[in-house]
């Protein structure tokens, strides 16, 4: 390219720089080609630009905001040792002074005069815009306010589902700690003596199909548990089960073993034995559905279980 | 008049020529007593006078180009600032306070266009201390009424995109939605309007200008 064509090239780049059209190609060209083509002329442009920008600007009065946003600045413009004021040194609008500059608007643009009421129709469009923007910001608020109560709703809804969780668990808890001493002494009467009998559980008539266990009895100490599995809950206002246990050497009748409740559908229960008298050679344990409070005799219309040696 | 009315001014010229009492022109005319070499001296006073005299001006060329109040306001901020910053290198034998003034607001406010645009900045290309070391305009020191007219010897057209340009403050995408012309031949003709009105302002004498 001839220097007349760089210049001319240039010219137009410049002149596309003060009208802020410059691409970024543009804009890399002009980078190269000023440091060369750069004048004591290279100011005019700008000049012209300012001029042409000025000659039809009515001055507009600034709201009372802004100007005091602009003066809050001066300390910092005052100040030679800061090169720029930062946004965190200028205060921000009071938020009031909007809506009072509103207010004074409105009683200002009752007046008839001229050219002022041009002016004033400025000052009006601006507070209008600033209300505008606080009206929007009170929407936004106001929507972010219901996310925020739906939000605490949705948190509300699933602290209660966690809390009941929780207490599920705690009775949990509570119910495995009451058992705790019981399947202690169970396992405990399992292992430590030798001449403990072990039978097991089988379900003696269809309802109670799928029932199972065991019991432990130990002769020397008199003790004994049944571990119970899927045995039917009772109601006992209606009904219990009640423990027979047979020894033939002590008498042909089977000896009361105690009335218990089943409480709980799942898991293992343990039973104590209470045997209402001594007993020796234990062959057979047999449940039966009772009568709430048990009876001396059984008559057998209801047997549940049945362990036998 | 109620003293409410009084807080939206920030001294009584203001205050009077919201009223109308005073010509902007001549309210702008007769205060250019070099308020910008006492900015330049770290004066808090000229500087807030600064702001009241050239803030309205400021405000309406951001406001022209800026639709977000909040951007507008910050950019105002930063015009002044700048002023401050720049204001040693303001020589009055180049021109007025408010010709400095207004290329700096202008500039700032293209360079918010051009931010939303992801386009380089204005003002990275050039410091205004070097435009304003330049000579003024070859034997007419930057004369306006020179200027309107050079800028009556353009093509019609050109003057119009001038109007949208710099009177309306239009992007050169939106001179496009109101023209229907391409967006070549927009930036085109406005750039060969300026280096034309230069040119023509070059070729002006205030003799010649009379006998047009």
């Amino acid at each position: 390219m001839s220097a007349t064509g760089t210049y001319d090239r240039f010219e137009e780049l410049d002149a596309g720089r003060v009208l802020g059209d410059l691409s970024i190609d543009e804009v890399k060209e002009w980078k190269e080609l000023a440091p060369k083509q750069q004048s004591e002329n290279s100011g005019e442009f700008d000049w012209i630009g300012a001029e042409l920008e000025l000659r039809n600007s009515e001055p507009c009065p600034l709201s009372s905001s802004l100007i005091t946003r602009l003066n809050d600045t001066i300390p910092v413009f005052t100040n030679k040792s800061v090169s720029k004021p930062s946004s965190s040194n200028i205060i921000s609008i009071i938020p009031w002074l909007g809506w009072a500059a509103a207010a004074c608007l409105l009683a200002f643009f009752n007046l008839p005069s001229g050219d002022g009421v041009q002016n004033v129709s400025a000052e009006l469009a601006q507070a209008k815009a600033e209300l505008s923007d606080k009206a929007k910001t009170i929407t936004d608020l106001e929507s972010a306010k219901q996310e925020l109560a739906k939000l605490n709703e949705n948190l509300s809804g699933e602290l209660a589902t966690e809390s009941g969780k929780i207490d599920a668990l705690n009775t949990q808890i509570a119910k495995l700690t009451e058992k705790l001493p019981l399947l202690q002494k169970f396992e405990s009467l399992i292992q430590d003596d030798s001449d403990t009998q072990r039978l097991e559980f089988a379900s003696a008539s269809d309802p109670y199909k799928g029932l199972s266990g065991e019991v432990i009895w130990n002769d020397e100490k008199q003790e004994g548990y049944m571990s119970l599995e899927n045995l039917a809950v009772n109601d006992p206002t209606q009904n219990q089960y009640q423990l027979w246990i047979v020894d033939p050497e002590r008498d042909e009748l089977p000896v009361d073993g105690g009335v218990f409740d089943i409480t709980e559908k799942d898991g293992k229960q343990i039973i104590p034995i209470r045997n209402a008298l001594a007993i020796n050679k234990p062959v057979a344990f047999v449940i039966t559905l009772e009568q709430p409070g048990g009876v001396v005799k059984s008559k057998q219309e209801v047997v549940v279980a049945l362990a036998k040696s | 008049m109620h003293l409410r009315n009084f807080i939206l001014f920030s001294n009584i010229d203001s205050f009077r020529f919201a009223l109308g009492v005073v010509p902007s022109e001549g309210l702008q005319a007769n205060n250019e007593d070099g308020l910008l070499s006492l900015v330049a001296k770290g004066d808090g006073q000229a500087m807030k006078k600064c702001i009241d005299q050239y803030g309205p001006l400021v405000w309406s060329i951001v406001c022209r180009r800026i639709s977000e109040r909040n951007d507008a306001e910050e950019t105002c901020q930063e015009i002044f600032t700048e002023v401050w910053q720049k204001a040693e290198s303001y020589k009055p034998s180049v021109a007025r306070e408010s010709t400095f003034i207004g290329l700096i607001a202008r500039r700032r406010a293209i360079d918010w266009q051009r931010k939303q645009n992801r386009l380089p900045l204005l003002t990275d290309l050039e410091s205004i201390s070097e435009a304003s070391a330049a000579t003024p305009l070859a034997g007419i020191n930057l004369d306006r009424e020179l200027l309107w007219k050079a800028l009556e010897q353009l093509p019609k057209k050109t003057r119009e995109l001038f109007t949208l340009h710099f009177v309306k403050g239009m992007t050169h995408e939106e001179i496009v939605q109101e023209t229907g012309l391409p967006l070549g031949t927009i930036k085109t003709k406005l750039r060969r309007g300026l280096i034309d009105a230069r040119k023509f302002l070059k070729d002006f004498t205030p003799e010649e200008a009379s006998k047009r």
